[in-house]
């Protein structure tokens, strides 16, 4: 969105200037996303002041290899939640997909070549996107209510994969973990990969998909009166979290070269969190997944902080779990005020 | 030579759950017409509205567009017809920009992307052609909920015309809007009009519709009334149409005039519901709150019980200033509110009647919060009887009694709470006659005892026969107020539309007046 | 913006009344009828001993149910989604606590039913005075107890359960009925008569069938939700107590199981997801109705893997027949 100048000829002869958003208007658009961006940059600082050697190329690529995953998918959350729903079965999506695709590179082992890894990686991408159509199925057309029907399709996706895959296990191929942690001009693959996510959102938000996402959470009736196919969007969003669910789940295999049938669970909440932490609202219509893809991120270095905090071992998962619950909070008191007309 | 109608609905139909919001609707409004659809409260003309833009689906009956039957499934059907509209209650989205609101569902695409600057030029086009013209430079970047409500509602008007409609539909569409801004949209209609644009209007300020349109249907609980030609009436006799025969109902005895102050209500402001809203409900007394509706009657009862925020002013309940700020504080002092809508407020559906009528008084009866079946059965059956409510069993679920049988349930669980203020908000919507003079008698019952009550009705009849005192309610504030002879249905109705009662027919504009003018505390409010 | 052109999304109820008829005698046929059916793929399945056996696992899922009710009693999309987590906190503190030693059995009572309140209040806050929603609220509680688990066990869980617990749950107390049978049968009275006979139960349907409605007579709409969801917490911690009474032995996720399978056991037993509507006695019917399932799915020798699918696809069942929102278009 440029700042540039058209000139307008109305009925009346009369010549305007056109001009974009103000830069106050922008401002407080992305409000969200500057203060995820402040927070974002204060707990580098903090990290790096407990981990100094934060910024050496190798530790970089661990924490973006690390991260990758949930900046995946948050961004496959933010798409549900902007329409105001939410979807609980990130999870079991994301370790389903984890699980097809070892197993895939199971059945492929002894063939090489591009094939044999991409085959793999396209099916497990694609079952990440039909679980995501069924949850829009289910929530668009059913008319089912978002919340439990996606948290009980958690449990169908997280039985699935426990079948295919029931005990931890199975390899990876290593021309996938090459690319997956190398580099590429000096700079780690995985930061790529997000800068990769950042300009596919930017486009999903410059179409009218995009804009309708925000509309019908914004207001689903305005929205529906406006002429807007608000099942079809709704389905789309789902099927886009699928997507991206399913990358995540890619990311992640890719990540720990193995399969693991317990291994998303804890990804629904954070991803969640790291929207709402980016400045989406869970009431819809406001946010955006460049806050998401920051949130995801700052939750990362959450981690890292308690770690190289000496926290003692058993109580990482206690103060994370405390973070979470502290940020859904402030998230949710600093509430909607301004929403109403 | 016969001109077909260019928009045509026959044999209308609707009804959501009990109510019948359309029984046989029929309209038509031709190229190059502005039609008035007018009515009071419930006749049904929203309805009519949202049926022509798709949002409601009808029971039974046709649309016809230019002599072809057409099927309907959304909106996006009506827009492809040409068929756009200006909703009373606004179909923008808050967070989105006025250009984003104005261009939804259309926006101008170039290779696959929105292209934003187009957007912008067209909406700037649009938009010039109306707010320029006021001298008001509209950006087109502010989200749509920080605008004031005029604001909002030109938006909401250009985003009808950005779809380049060949019906137009306004309903409500000056509600916001300052006589200025009205002119110009008048402009505009008329220029419409010329274009061969068929206009619908819905509108209760008959000065308008006297002004700009051509013809006028009137539809009474769901039905046409009738259909006349703006240069062949008067606004008194629309009026009539709305209104129908006068059924006379014996008026009620009248209280004494000396009685001690029960309720006063003093300089009360919120927001823009309430402005400034000052007066005093005698002991025995019934008084009323009429206007249009949505003038702030329902919001200022709600403010006396303590569901609606107050910004300033005061509540004196017998001569004692007294702090309302939760429904169980105004319950505590004997004030008790009778919402109309039962549905969403009256009552809770699913459960008994017998849960519904004991619940307010729950803990009067309870002993360290052990509830005794019989004592609960014997003070449940003690209100039934009373109010006469005829049902088979008090634990059938309220959902399943009739209108009138719901409404005395919703009185009748204050029964047992020793009220003193009774405010009832449009209390008999929906209900029978029969019932309603049960009601009627036992407010009365009621008052003679000591009780008094401030009601808010969307039936004028029923002001008239139940009121010792109407105040007439217009934008928050109480602009008028009728007792004794002046007190007639006529009177009423017009006095709420603002139109001088017998008149002759003039270019007329809205009464200016106020009856307190006391500043806003808090500072200076656009009028 | 008020709801511009009258369209709401509450969970619609329509005619869905038709099948609330009785809605609890239906789960008490269908748990029957379950049984009949294990009988038929397993002959000894509907044995006097086989069925107090259900029972007896069923009653676990049966007092966390309890809670769960209540929580989806109270409607605004209520749930508790961490009820599995303080169910295996309790558990691990109970024998922590206990050491084997009879003496502190009261101690560990207490401590557990203290902490599930006050876990379950801290939720009730968040979600009717921050109005965040309950699943995400409840998610977020489960995370924070898992943690809070970790910590308290330093990751191996220590202790036995105290021999006389053992004894209370396991043994009959007369009739051959198991102890824990009798726990879950008075408890079932009691909070029948909370919902039935207190002003609380009477608060508790009208907040959950229409909150306005209820705010508008009188009633304190956010104590009543708060209250709700700290007897969730209370009944998870005791159902996670009387357990460790079952299996001796403790390990960190006891009630991972527990989340799903209690709001099925309610929905099942008639329940409206939407609030207001329902009974215990249905969760009741509901919990052995899940229960007898999942011995059938033991039977046709069905993992993991395969129980969890199931008990996914059961809930999404359920939601279709009894829990659809309103169309868009009227």
């Amino acid at each position: 969105m440029g700042s540039h100048t058209h000139t307008v000829t109305d009925s009346g002869e009369n010549l305007h200037q056109v001009t974009g958003p103000s830069w106050r208007i922008r401002a407080r658009r992305n409000s969200g996303l500057i203060v995820s961006l402040i927070v974002f940059t204060v707990v580098v600082v903090v990290n790096r002041v407990l981990q100094p050697n934060l910024f050496d190329r190798p530790v970089l690529r661990s924490n973006l290899t690390t991260f990758l995953p949930l900046v995946l998918a948050s961004v496959g959350q933010t798409m549900v939640v902007l329409t105001g729903a939410i979807d609980l079965s990130i999870g079991g999506i994301v370790t389903l997909v984890n699980v097809a695709t070892v197993a895939l590179f199971g059945a492929m082992s002894g063939r090489t070549g591009m094939g044999a890894i991409l085959l793999p990686v396209i099916v497990g991408v694609a079952t990440g996107v039909a679980a995501g159509a069924v949850n829009g199925a289910l929530v668009a057309y059913l008319r089912l209510q978002p919340l439990i029907a996606t948290f009980a399709t958690n449990f169908i996706w997280m039985g699935l994969a426990l079948y295919v895959l029931p005990t931890p296990g199975g390899s990876v191929p290593d021309g996938l973990c090459r690319v997956y942690r190398g580099y590429f001009i000096g700079v780690p693959n995985s930061a790529w990969f997000i800068v990769l996510t950042f300009l596919i959102w930017y486009l999903v938000r410059r179409r009218k998909l995009g804009r309708y996402l925000y509309a019908i959470g914004g207001s689903e009736n305005s929205a529906y009166a406006s002429g807007i196919n608000v099942s079809a969007v709704r389905l789309t969003s789902y099927a886009l979290c699928g997507l991206f669910s399913g990358l995540s789940g890619i990311a992640l295999t890719a990540d720990i070269a193995s399969g693991d049938p317990l291994v998303g669970g804890p990804l629904t909440l954070s991803s969640v969190t790291a929207a709402v932490i980016g400045g989406t609202r869970l009431s819809g219509g406001e946010g955006g997944a460049a806050g998401s893809i920051v949130g995801a991120m700052i939750l990362g270095l959450a981690r890292n902080i308690i770690f190289f905090a000496n926290v003692p071992p058993f109580y990482q998962d206690f103060v994370y779990g405390l973070l979470v619950i502290g940020a859904l909070a402030i998230a949710a008191a600093s509430g909607v005020r301004r929403r109403s007309i | 030579m016969v001109v077909l109608p260019y928009i045509e609905a026959t044999g209308i139909r609707k009804r959501f759950g009990g109510v019948v919001a359309l029984d046989g609707a029929n309209f038509a409004c031709e190229r190059g017409e502005v039609h008035a659809l007018l009515g009071a409260n419930g006749s049904g003309k929203s309805t009519l509205a949202k049926v022509f833009t798709g949002i409601v689906a009808p029971d039974a009956g046709e649309i016809r567009v230019e002599g072809r039957t057409i099927t309907v499934r959304g909106p996006a059907d009506m827009y492809r017809l040409g068929i756009a509209a200006v909703y009373q209650e606004l179909s923008l989205v808050p967070q989105l920009s006025v250009t984003e609101n104005i261009m939804l569902g259309h926006e101008v695409e170039s290779r696959g992307l929105v292209h934003e600057s187009k957007c912008w030029e067209v909406a700037a086009g649009l938009l010039s052609d109306f707010a320029a013209r006021l001298g008001r430079q509209l950006s087109l970047h502010i989200p749509v909920m920080d605008l004031s409500p005029a604001d909002q509602q030109i938006v909401e008007i250009v985003k009808a015309l950005s779809r380049e409609p060949k019906v137009l539909i306004l309903d409500e569409a000056t509600a916001s809007l300052r006589s200025r801004e009205v002119e110009v949209l008048f402009e505009l209609v008329r220029r419409l009009r010329e274009g061969g644009c068929a206009i619908i209007f819905i509108s209760h300020r008959m000065e308008e519709v006297m002004q700009i349109c051509d013809r006028a249907t009137v539809l009474r609980n769901g039905k046409v009334a009738a259909t006349v030609r703006i240069g062949d009436t008067t606004p008194q006799e629309l009026v009539k149409f709305m209104v129908g025969d006068v059924d006379t109902v014996g008026r009620q005895v009248k209280a004494r005039v000396d009685a001690p102050v029960a309720l006063r209500v003093n300089h009360l402001w919120s927001g823009r519901a309430i402005k400034d809203v000052t007066l005093e409900v005698r002991q025995g007394e019934v008084v009323g709150l009429g206007g249009l509706q949505g003038q702030g009657q329902s919001e200022l009862l709600k403010a006396v019980f303590g569901a609606y925020p107050i910004e300033a002013g005061q509540i004196e309940i017998d001569g004692r200033q007294v702090a309302v700020r939760r429904p169980a504080d105004a319950i505590q002092l004997g004030i008790v509110l009778v919402p109309g809508n039962r549905a969403r407020e009256g009552l809770c559906l699913p459960r008994s009647v017998f849960e519904n009528v004991t619940l307010p008084s729950l803990p009067k009866r309870s002993w360290h919060g052990l509830l005794s079946p019989r004592v609960e059965r014997a003070a449940a059956t003690g209100v039934i009887d009373r109010l006469e409510v005829r049902l088979g069993s008090m634990f059938q679920p309220a959902s399943s009694l009739s209108g009138g049988n719901q409404q005395k349930i919703v009185i009748g669980k204050w029964l047992l709470s020793e009220a003193r203020v009774l405010l009832m908000d449009d209390a008999t919507k929906g209900v029978d006659v029969r019932t309603r003079h049960e009601l009627y008698r036992f407010i009365r019952n009621l008052c003679d005892r000591g009780a008094c009550v401030l009601m808010n009705s969307s039936d004028n009849a029923e002001l008239v026969t139940v009121c010792d005192r109407i105040l007439i309610m217009y934008e928050g504030e109480i602009v008028e107020e009728l007792s004794g002879s002046s007190l007639t249905e006529e009177t009423l109705v017009a006095a709420s539309l603002r139109v001088e009662a017998g008149a002759e027919r003039a270019g007329g504009f809205v009464r200016e007046g106020k009856v307190h003018g006391e500043p806003h505390p808090h500072g200076d409010r656009q009028r | 913006m008020r709801s511009p052109l009258s369209t709401c999304t509450n969970i619609g109820t329509g005619n869905v009344r038709r099948m609330f008829a009785n809605p609890v005698a239906l789960a008490y046929l269908l748990a029957v009828a379950l049984f009949m059916l294990g009988q038929v793929l397993s002959p000894g399945f509907m044995s006097a001993a086989q069925i107090l056996n259900v029972l007896r696992v069923a009653s676990f899922l049966g007092i966390v149910a309890a809670g769960q009710t209540l929580v989806i009693l109270a409607g605004g999309e209520g749930i508790d989604l961490s009820v599995g987590s303080i169910m295996s906190l309790a558990a691990v503190m109970t024998a922590h606590i206990t050491l084997a030693r009879d003496a502190f059995l009261l101690h560990a009572l207490a401590a557990v039913i203290l902490i599930g309140l006050a876990l379950g209040a801290i939720s009730g806050l968040g979600i009717a005075c921050l109005r965040i929603p309950p699943l995400v609220m409840t998610l977020g509680m489960a995370s924070v107890v898992q943690g809070l688990t970790l910590v308290y066990t330093q990751g191996q869980p220590r202790g036995r359960s105290a021999p006389l617990l053992n004894k209370i749950v396991v043994e009959p107390w007369f009739l051959g009925i198991p102890g824990i049978l009798i726990i879950w049968l008075l408890l079932a009275i009691a909070v029948s008569v909370l919902l039935e006979r207190t002003s609380y139960g009477r608060r508790l349907y009208a907040v959950g069938s229409n909150r306005v409605a209820a705010a508008l007579s009188g009633v304190n709409v956010q104590r009543t939700v708060v209250t709700a969801y700290a007897l969730s917490g209370m009944f998870a911690a005791l159902a996670g107590y009387l357990f460790v009474g079952y299996t001796t032995t403790v390990f960190l996720d006891i009630g991972g199981d527990y989340v799903l399978r209690s709001v099925a056991a309610v929905v099942v037993g008639g329940t409206s997801l939407a609030g207001g509507i329902g009974t215990y006695a249905g969760s009741v019917a509901g919990s052995v109705v899940l229960t007898v399932l999942d011995a059938i799915l033991t039977t046709l020798r069905m993992g993991a893997a395969g129980r969890e699918v199931v008990h996914g696809i059961v809930l999404v069942l359920l939601l279709v027949a009894y829990g659809r929102q309103r169309k868009l278009r009227q």
